[in-house]
């Protein structure tokens, strides 16, 4: 029911900006070439073979890596032979040089002309492989954008979803007033991240702000403080808010048979609850994260009950 | 693809209608109310696409995460037995600039 994932495309520019702080990254030449500049395969290379000459088999769609050795290496040949091996990395997206090492001058001579962006780490090299890999992993991830609120109870993600107007977002502002944090008002980004799971974030220009019936835009950290707010968080349950007439017979009343719904190729508990005129749903949305915290601790209050009953009833047989 | 693909929606069929975003200022938050406002009495459902990304049309935070700059096309759905008719008022708005500029 939720529309088709679409897994982004990156180009040399957004993992630059995406890395700049956690990676340490500084321009080092070419930063124009990086604008449009696709990384179309998500991975590091270290580009030592290739420089020493074996060219048959170069992963040349990715970023290339000059570490110390690769630096140590060139540095031992002649200088017009350095500059000839560098021609091998013409059509990659990217150079990086890591531990904050400048270009050597013969370097920028043969890497300027060639327009290649040069991007400079001041982690060690392998430190930043680490840690660019995960970048670029989640930056791709498969990811949807979705109606939603989400919220955080307690450590378990939430998320709130039924038609506009049905009071999502003051169930959320309910819960910032107890305690609990947002996450994002109305539109969620999830995503599965590389090690499987869903997070879901906020669209940048509207995270720190909700929208209520009959105020307007509210900001929401600037009233209720930055602990009423997350950055991003795992997606543990969702919580769908049903308009349902009397007699709805989709409601379960026992808990004892778990729904889900496939989000990314996973499944994620989901619970339909109904709203009626002057039932508060905060407690039920709070009970609800709480219950749900129960059961990934391996307590299922339902099928506990279910399992006494079970043997209360054939004693008296 | 045709400007104008709305026609009258007996079944409950998805409609849609490609219109650009005219006002200097793109989709700010009064465009944005304006167009939940005019949405939301309708019954059908109506999502506003840029770029492949769909968002609720009675939804102004959904809206505004639109980024819908001047010049942006967008293409609005809508799905069920008033559609013709929302999608005619919301283009409406569209190429009135939202009473803006």
């Amino acid at each position: 029911m939720w529309r088709t994932a679409e897994s982004p495309r990156i180009t040399v520019a957004d993992f630059f900006e995406a890395g700049r702080v956690s990676l340490r990254l500084d321009w080092e030449a070419n930063p124009e070439a990086a604008v449009g500049r696709e990384i179309t395969e998500v991975s590091l290379n270290r580009p030592g073979l290739a420089l020493a000459g074996f060219v048959r088999y170069f992963a040349h769609r990715r970023i290339q890596v000059l570490g110390l050795a690769e630096m140590t290496y060139l540095g031992s040949l002649p200088v017009p032979e350095r500059i000839a091996r560098l021609q091998t990395l013409a059509h990659v997206p990217a150079v990086v040089m890591s531990r904050g090492r400048r270009l050597p001058s013969y370097v920028r001579q043969a890497l300027l002309p060639l327009r290649v962006p040069v991007i400079r780490t001041h982690l060690v090299t392998g430190h930043f492989m680490n840690a660019a890999t995960v970048l670029m992993q989640n930056m791709t991830s498969p990811r949807i954008r979705v109606a939603g609120t989400m919220v955080e109870i307690n450590g378990v993600g939430v998320l709130l979803e039924g038609e506009p107007g049905i009071g999502k977002s003051e169930i959320a502002l309910a819960l910032i007033k107890r305690g609990h944090s947002l996450v994002v008002d109305d539109t969620t980004i999830l995503t599965r991240d590389s090690t499987g799971a869903i997070h879901g974030s906020a669209v940048p220009i509207t995270r720190e702000h909700m929208e209520i019936r009959g105020l307007g835009i509210i900001h929401v950290p600037g009233l209720f403080g930055v602990a009423s707010m997350r950055e991003g968080m795992r997606l543990d349950l969702i919580i769908r808010m049903q308009k349902s007439p009397a007699g709805d017979d989709t409601i379960d009343r026992t808990g004892l048979d778990t729904q889900f719904r496939d989000v990314l190729g996973v499944d994620i508990p989901l619970i339909t609850v109904p709203v009626a005129a002057g039932r508060d749903l905060t407690n039920v949305v709070e009970v609800a994260a709480l219950n749900q915290r129960m059961k990934q601790m391996g307590h299922d209050a339902a099928r506990e009950l279910d399992e006494k009953l079970k043997v209360a009833l054939a004693r008296k047989d | 693809m045709s400007p104008e693909t709305a026609q009258k929606n007996a079944g409950g069929s998805t409609l849609t209608r490609d219109v650009s975003v005219l006002n200097r200022y793109g989709i700010h938050a009064r465009p944005a109310a304006l167009l939940v406002k005019t949405a939301t009495p309708f019954a059908c459902e109506i999502l506003i696409e840029k770029n492949g990304v769909k968002v609720n049309a009675k939804s102004i935070m959904g809206l505004l995460t639109l980024e819908g700059n001047h010049g942006a096309k967008l293409k609005i759905h809508a799905t069920g037995a008033d559609a013709a008719d929302a999608l005619a008022a919301l283009a409406d708005l569209f190429e009135r600039k939202f009473f803006e500029d």
